[in-house]
């Protein structure tokens, strides 16, 4: 007999679908029993989601609202005209009775810089010189002191003082024209009126809309991981690996099974976080009911109301699937490397940079055109297509193209994985 | 039902396996023995299609293990003592899937679990999560795992490391009772006594090359030793066992 071995004979690579899906609810099973994994691909994202799309707008909008309806200290240095200081107290009401905005609290200190710093008052006022008092008086500066950096100032204190002496001005100068004879439309004789030409689901999706890629691809990320990792490295690690390998079953069913498991469980915290986006529009739009229409407005401007039609939820789905797709055969095909579960997760966390990055970038996508071309970079693509999708600008053409993208390169990387669960330096490396 | 020609590994320029020729029969257990890095577990691991030959062949059952690997992987059950169990499954689980990917139906499965259950001494076991497992009842349940399709090559590795008194010679009984007709038992081990107990024949490795392939009286009338460790220890060396202890 000769020495030599004998030329390998090619036999069936083709996948048994009943073999993957042997291996795939193997590896299902041990994720779905890990509690860890559990809170990471439901609960996480079914908590975080209406935090940041609905409780944190909320919150904003309560801030802002609740700083209008306080009465804010503001310091005098001097004396200010009367009608400016009953402006700067006076409530402004609703025809109701209730108070839209409250008007400040004018109290006299000596030295305003040390009065904002030390807190004593949020803003305060001096004039070097008399303000007129009335139409004609001349012009005068009125020097504003408060934290200017400071969002509680801005909407608050500052704010109301900027918003008073605004409409003083305006008195004083319409009284000036209405003494010349002449009308407030003498100093604007062409006004703007803005009118929002975006699709009315762009315009509803609010200024955080750019977070629901990015939560999106990070979810499914987080619940891939568990999976992948624990499939792969944490196989070899518990000395699985091996006995799967014994078995009759195929490399390229063991890889299959295993990107299939890993792409359910992260398509599970992908639902997860669709079903709390859609919960959080639900809510959004009950709880405004009962905010004031500013609290209301700003609410909605910060974290919009996701609500998706059906061409909207197909192109959501076939992004989401697709990028799962591929986030899976990253993690498998990178992790299969790693003698330990630990190993693995030193090679994959950095992935998470790969979404965070291009994601934040999205809020700059008004400056970027984007052709085709940007479509077709794997995952981002899916990013852009999301983000569209929630804007409600998603056409067709451009979600292919980014669904394509996505499942070239999860069958380029899967092919990867499938040679390394071929190559005994990798299966054995320990 | 074993044969193997002129078979060599070498990873890069270092040689695991030289040129091994040897044959093993239906009905007997085979040993393995050899100090640690004589070559057992690369050799093992090339009858179990998991490593490539880099010359010469080896037939399993009567199938290549180069042409023809799936046969190969249908007809032997392999345990190592660092094989393990998915934590989060119990033993009935894994046994379940297990049977599953050697196209066995529900109740052929579980019927062949029944039996596992009372040649191994499975009881609750079966039920229990892996990752509650001691070694023992790990080792007992990887055993299952391996024999659950009842393969004409049982190829056990080490098996006994880290058993205890008891599950060692549940082991050992097991073993005891895979010599049948059409059977073969492949056991790899570095323990004198057990391969004493239950191999009818052995071959002895050392640094990938095969010393000696016979039965133990073989072996013992050959170096003229009262057992087989210091038989083993006068192959390998011809010199006493404090000198040769190194190598175990």
């Amino acid at each position: 007999m000769s020495s030599e071995p004998l030329p390998p004979r090619r036999s069936s690579e083709a996948l048994r679908p009943g073999m993957v899906w042997r291996v795939a609810v193997r590896d299902l099973l041990a994720t779905l029993r890990d509690r860890r994994t559990l809170m990471g691909t439901v609960l996480i994202p079914l908590l975080l989601i209406p935090l940041f799309t609905l409780g944190l707008p909320q919150l904003l909008g309560k801030f802002v609202g609740g700083q209008q309806q306080e009465r804010q200290k503001v310091g005098v240095v001097g004396t200010l005209p009367p009608a400016l200081r009953a402006a700067l107290q006076r409530d402004e009401k609703a025809p109701d009775g209730s108070v839209l905005r409250a008007g400040v609290t004018l109290v006299t200190i000596t030295d305003p810089r040390r009065a904002v710093e030390d807190g004593d008052v949020e803003a305060a006022l001096r004039a070097p010189a008399a303000l007129p008092a009335r139409a004609g008086d001349g012009t005068g500066t009125l020097e504003v002191y408060a934290k200017l950096t400071s969002l509680r100032a801005q909407t608050g204190a500052y704010g109301k003082v900027q918003d008073t002496v605004d409409a003083y001005n305006r008195t004083l100068t319409l009284e000036r024209l209405t003494a010349l004879g002449l009308t407030a439309d003498t100093l604007t004789p062409v006004q703007i009126k803005p009118v929002d030409a975006s699709p009315p689901q762009q315009q509803r999706s609010g200024q955080l809309a750019f977070l629901i890629p990015l939560l999106m691809l990070n979810f499914i990320l987080t619940g891939a991981m568990a999976t992948a990792l624990d499939a792969t490295a944490g196989e070899k690690e518990r000395g699985t690996l091996e006995s799967l390998l014994v078995s009759p079953v195929r490399r390229g069913e063991v890889v299959a099974g295993k990107l299939l498991a890993t792409t359910l469980t992260a398509l599970t915290s992908a639902c997860f976080s669709v079903i709390g986006f859609l919960a959080s529009g639900i809510v959004a739009a009950w709880l405004q009911r009962g905010q004031s229409a500013s609290s209301a407005e700003l609410s909605q401007a910060f974290g919009g109301q996701l609500s998706l039609g059906f061409g909207a939820a197909v192109a959501l789905i076939g992004a989401a699937i697709s990028a799962a797709l591929l986030i899976s055969a990253v993690l498998i095909a990178l992790s299969i490397y790693a003698r330990s579960y630990k190993e693995a997760q030193t090679y994959v966390t950095p992935l998470s940079l790969a979404i965070v990055i291009p994601a934040v970038l999205l809020q700059f996508s008004d400056f970027l055109s984007t052709g085709p071309a940007l479509y077709a970079i794997p995952l981002f693509g899916s990013m852009l297509a999301i983000l569209d999708t929630v804007r409600g600008t998603v056409t067709a053409p451009n979600v292919l193209i980014a669904i394509a993208a996505n499942l070239l390169g999860a069958f380029v990387l899967a092919l990867v994985a499938r040679r390394s669960f071929g190559r005994e330096e990798v299966i054995f490396r320990n | 039902m074993l044969e193997i020609q002129n078979l060599t590994k070498t990873y890069g320029k270092h040689t695991a396996l030289s040129d091994v020729t040897l044959s093993a029969h239906e009905g007997e257990v085979f040993g393995l023995l050899g100090p640690n890095g004589a070559g057992k577990t690369t050799l093992l691991r090339l009858l179990a299609t998991l490593l490539t030959p880099t010359s010469g062949t080896a037939r399993v059952a009567g199938h290549d293990v180069q042409r023809d690997p799936e046969a190969v992987r249908r007809v032997v059950g392999v345990v190592n003592g660092g094989m393990g169990l998915p934590a989060r499954l119990t033993g009935r689980e894994v046994l379940r899937s297990f049977a599953g990917l050697y196209g066995m139906s529900r109740s052929q499965t579980d019927a062949r679990i029944a039996e596992l259950d009372t040649r191994l001494e499975l009881g609750r076991t079966l039920d229990v999560r892996a990752g509650e497992y001691s070694t023992g009842m790990r080792q007992k349940v990887v055993i299952a795992r391996a024999v659950i399709h009842d393969p004409a090559v049982l190829i056990l590795d080490e098996a006994s490391s880290g058993l205890d008194i008891f599950a060692r010679r549940t082991l050992l009984d097991f073993v005891a009772a895979t010599r049948a007709p059409g059977r073969l038992t492949v056991y790899s081990t570095h323990v004198m006594s057990e391969a004493e107990e239950v191999c009818d024949r052995m071959a002895i490795l050392h640094e990938g090359k095969l010393v000696t392939v016979d039965t133990l009286q073989g072996i013992l009338s050959r170096t003229g030793e009262r057992n087989l460790e210091r038989a083993f220890f006068a192959l390998l060396r011809g010199t006493p066992r404090e000198e040769a202890a190194h190598v175990i």
